[in-house]
């Protein structure tokens, strides 16, 4: 329990650090930072709309620890503040609108890349030397050393270009109207299937090549000898004896993985024109929309820490040493 | 050190990596002897599909692609491995000195690590590359190098917290050799194939990052680079006129440098690692037997 109150502890102090860089950046930056944060705004902001603006990120006239004070008093109310794009739209629902998407599209093909990476690891490094083990590791260098944003442009060139199987874009085709009809999640499922294969192969190489690895560090282990001294079969000593243990380390590891996968779902995201996270912060940063490109910050380390900690609490119980620490 | 450069050169791995690193590398350097154009002039129509004039084709402004590619590997180049270098000196510095110092040194070192660890790296940098606006090259290369040094810290401060324990480590201890020496003369000698996993690691990630920034719109349009190739054609619209080549070319360029990088890399862990070196049980006897370690 101590355990786990430290490391709450920690992610608090992890998102006041994040919140920090949001409340410095402007204020840093060559320039009257009222004018950097707002200036791209159109007419419709009116007088009142800025000083509300103003006071939601601690553009007010006091000491600079009070504006901060000020800054983050309106996050941890969770108030981000305002689109300048689509004012009035406060950040908070743009975010909110778009991380549904996200959040399936990421959910689905991390947790699928984790169990066939995680599976393609555990075989590679079973028949390690093999032609079959070669074919792994080069295949999980290769989506690991090529950028997210190649592989993607490649996917959508091949299939939806070149082949035609996908369509380009969007979420659903743009004249449905959302409904929980078979239609609608028909078409969600078409457009959706190229993006969550791209990330797919985009994750997959990490997970296999850790635990490759891992288990063949494990497989010189006393024990493992042990297990098939004992004359255990072939299949048991790699499930129960190397696997189970070779896992650890790349559960932890998934929790900082979860970071770049963050990161590479939203150039995904930019490249098939899907409505999530990623394409909601491409716009922003075409129109200079700076409140929701801080926004997106914030919610993006706030996912991670919850990813952490929900690492953190399996870590406790996966392991019964951490229950006393 | 010296092992490992014998080890790297009979891994077929590393051979094959670092000759495609060294011909990017010739190409980059003799880039204005390989093409008859300038970098950013305009030397044909638009969007030319690729035929002996223009071997990749022209970009819709009429440069011409090939030329384009060429002088861009300069910028990847000079980004990845100036990037790279700081990371990895900043990283390796730091994990040295908390792993070896202990106490309240490492308290501090570690908890920053640890919370830059939890931040999302690249939203981060997105944040503060929109915030500088048009970020040259060399922002991106300096932004990457300040801000993604974490990982190098956990690795680093992890291994010499084993190595500390050594004999050698405790014996130049005794004969009271001063802390900054034993760090840099006995410890770090043995981290070398750590900080060499870490250094071609972070120029896989700087190279790749750098293009992905350039590509959201946040480098200098100005600037001749694959990232910048990338986002000029996703701004024609390049694949949906069918101007395939003026998107495919920075990216098999990114992907070959990706790759090499990375062959190199897994070499190294082979290497310095012998339990993950692989090749048939014959040969891998035949190694140890050269190596001495095999002897019965």
């Amino acid at each position: 329990m101590a355990f786990l109150l430290r490391r709450l502890a920690f992610y608090l102090a992890a998102f006041i650090a994040a919140a920090t860089v949001n409340f410095f950046l402007p204020r840093v930056m060559p320039g009257d930072p009222i004018q950097i944060m707002f200036g791209s705004a159109n007419a419709n902001l009116t007088v009142e709309n800025l000083n509300a603006l103003r006071l939601t990120f601690g553009f007010i006239d006091a000491p600079i620890w009070q504006q901060y004070l000020t800054y983050l008093q309106s996050i941890f109310t969770g108030d981000l503040g305002r689109s300048i794009r689509y004012f009035p739209a406060p950040v908070s629902e743009i975010l909110g609108r778009a991380t549904i998407w996200t959040v399936g599209l990421v959910g689905i093909a991390t947790i699928l890349a984790f169990i066939v990476g995680t599976g393609l690891g555990i075989f590679a490094a079973w028949k390690r030397g093999t032609r079959a083990d070669t074919a792994i590791s080069l295949l999980a260098i290769f989506t690991t050393a090529v950028p997210a944003v190649v592989i993607s442009l490649l996917a959508l060139f091949i299939f939806a270009y070149q082949l035609r199987w996908f369509p380009s874009g969007y979420a659903y085709n743009p004249l449905l109207d959302p409904a929980l009809s078979w239609t609608y999640i028909s078409s969600v499922i078409y457009h959706g299937t190229l993006p969550m294969v791209t990330m797919f192969i985009v994750l997959l190489g990490g997970f296999a090549i850790t635990m490759r690895n891992n288990m063949i560090n494990l497989l010189g282990e006393d024990y493992i000898v042990m297990g098939r001294a004992k004359g255990l079969s072939e299949n048991r000593v790699m499930f129960w004896y190397a696997a189970r243990n070779a896992l650890l380390p790349t559960v932890s590891n998934l929790a900082i993985a979860l970071g770049t996968v963050v990161g590479g779902s939203l150039i995904t995201e930019v490249v098939f024109n899907y409505p999530g996270l990623g394409n909601v912060l491409y716009q922003a940063i075409l129109a200079r929309d700076y409140p929701v490109i801080q926004g997106q910050l914030l919610i993006m380390t706030a996912a991670m820490l919850i990813a952490n900690f929900l690492v953190d609490v399996s870590y406790v119980l996966l392991d019964p040493r951490l229950k006393k620490a | 050190m010296k092992q490992l450069l014998v080890g790297l050169s009979k891994n077929k791995k590393a051979v094959i990596g670092l000759s495609i690193l060294v011909i990017i590398l010739l190409v980059a350097i003799f880039a204005p002897l390989l093409t008859p154009y300038g970098a950013s002039a305009r030397v044909g129509r638009p969007h030319q599909p690729p035929s002996w004039e223009h071997w990749f084709g022209t970009t819709r402004i009429g440069r011409d692609v090939w030329t384009q590619m060429i002088y861009g590997a300069r910028t990847s180049l000079a980004v990845g491995f100036g990037a790279g270098l700081m990371i990895t000196v900043i990283g390796t510095v730091l994990g040295i000195i908390a792993g070896y110092m202990r106490g309240k040194v490492d308290e501090v070192i570690n908890f920053f690590t640890n919370m830059i660890l939890v931040i999302p790296n690249l939203p981060l940098l997105l944040v503060l590359a929109a915030f500088i606006g048009q970020a040259s090259p060399l922002v991106i290369a300096l932004i990457l190098g300040f801000t993604s040094w974490a990982w190098g810290v956990r690795v680093t401060r992890a291994q010499t917290l084993s190595v500390r324990e050594k004999d050698f480590v405790k014996s130049a201890e005794m004969l009271g050799e001063p802390k900054w020496r034993i760090m840099t003369f006995e410890i770090f000698p043995n981290l070398i194939s750590i900080v060499g996993i870490n250094f071609i690691g972070s120029v896989i990630f700087a190279v790749i990052t750098e293009a992905t920034l350039e590509f959201l719109g946040l480098g200098d349009p100005n600037a001749v680079s694959w990232g910048i190739m990338l986002y000029n054609a996703q701004n024609a619209s390049a694949l949906t006129v069918g101007a395939w080549w003026d998107m495919l070319a920075p990216c098999f360029a990114l992907a070959l440098l990706g790759l090499s990088l990375a062959l190199i890399n897994f070499a190294i862990d082979e290497v310095a690692n012998p339990r993950l070196r692989t090749g048939s049980r014959l040969n891998r006897w035949k190694m140890l037997v050269r190596t001495g370690e095999g002897r019965i």
